[in-house]
């Protein structure tokens, strides 16, 4: 083979590609592992912790991240000013409604290695609020990964027929009262 | 005739102490600070440096076997597989490849790692196959069985 196409391979095997999430109604927690991986660059046989093989990823609709059971009452994250009495404590609800990246970039932060390498990696992270994409970012994406869940429909996306046609899986009593 | 009086001379010239300071010292150039220099500073450190050294001639063969997992992991999952599944069925198979070369193969001859790939997604499904199949061997994987009649 000649070394036109060899050298064709080797700038395609260490290229970084550009990965896209659709985090709506995703877990932060399965969103950051499909990150933290592609972020190390774990997705490669070429692998090595010190040859920064890691790839750009970028997670679009963070706002509409889907905690399950009680989270966003109950989950508390927590840091310290470093003054006396400066330790904070929010919500998962109101940290996300002070920032709406911030969940998803705490959850891939702790997923990395505590490394010197974190910072550059989370530098090829890239969290966008809405759908909204930067034309530059959008011109550099290569690929968009499979959501880990399947994103539910609300009754009110369900169309009269498709409502009707549900079977009725118990009958009410007599007196019972319907909402 | 030979001279050995001269030869010996320069061989045997300084002191004794000289010489065993600068065996040690010889180990510690390439540190940091008056290590490279002190010999009483250095001769700590260079015991340490040896003794890290020793451990780590056997923690190496466990970091290269945790690449080259991780690298397996990595080519394995490019075919859909996990880690685990494709060892546990390689070694079914009676593959003895070993991971070093597992991930050698992942890296320089993807086909033939993807060929080994299929063959222990095939030992996978083989007892759905034995059970919900129609019998017939799986597409593109040589069987064990040669019908040689």
């Amino acid at each position: 083979m000649s070394s036109f196409t060899k050298s064709a391979q080797q700038w395609a095997s260490f290229a970084r590609s550009w990965f896209l999430i659709d985090a709506r109604m995703q877990p932060p927690g399965k969103i950051a592992t499909m990150c933290s991986v592609r972020l190390q660059g774990k997705h490669k046989p070429i692998y090595h912790a010190l040859s920064d093989c890691g790839d750009h990823v970028v997670i679009m609709n963070t706002r509409h991240i889907a905690f399950s059971g009680n989270k966003w009452e109950q989950k508390v994250y927590s840091s310290h000013t470093g003054f006396p009495g400066g330790f904070k404590q929010v919500t998962a609800a109101q940290l996300h409604h002070k920032d709406p990246t911030a969940i998803i970039k705490l959850a891939v932060y702790g997923m990395l290695p505590r490394n010197l390498h974190r910072r550059t990696m989370m530098q090829r992270l890239h969290l966008f609020p809405d759908d909204v994409l930067p034309d530059d970012v959008l011109q550099n994406l290569t690929e968009e990964l499979p959501q880990p869940r399947a994103v539910p429909r609300k009754l009110s996306e369900y169309t009269q027929e498709e409502r009707d046609a549900f079977p009725m899986l118990w009958t009410p009593p007599e007196d019972y009262r319907m909402k | 005739m030979v001279f050995l009086t001269l030869s010996c001379w320069i061989r045997s010239r300084g002191p004794d102490r000289y010489w065993r300071v600068q065996e040690v010292l010889k180990n510690a150039r390439h540190f940091r600070g008056r290590k490279n220099r002190c010999f009483s500073l250095a001769v700590r450190a260079v015991r340490r440096a040896f003794v890290y050294a020793t451990k780590a001639r056997k923690a190496k063969r466990h970091h290269m076997r945790q690449l080259w997992i991780s690298r397996i992991a990595a080519a394995s999952r490019e075919h859909g597989m996990k880690y685990p599944a494709l060892i546990h069925n390689l070694v079914k198979t009676d593959v003895q490849v070993n991971r070093r070369i597992l991930s050698d193969l992942a890296i320089t001859e993807p086909r033939s790692f993807l060929s080994l790939a299929a063959l222990a997604k095939a030992r996978r499904e083989e007892g759905f196959r034995a059970a919900l199949g129609d019998g017939k061997e799986p597409a593109g994987v040589f069987s064990r069985i040669v019908q040689s009649h």
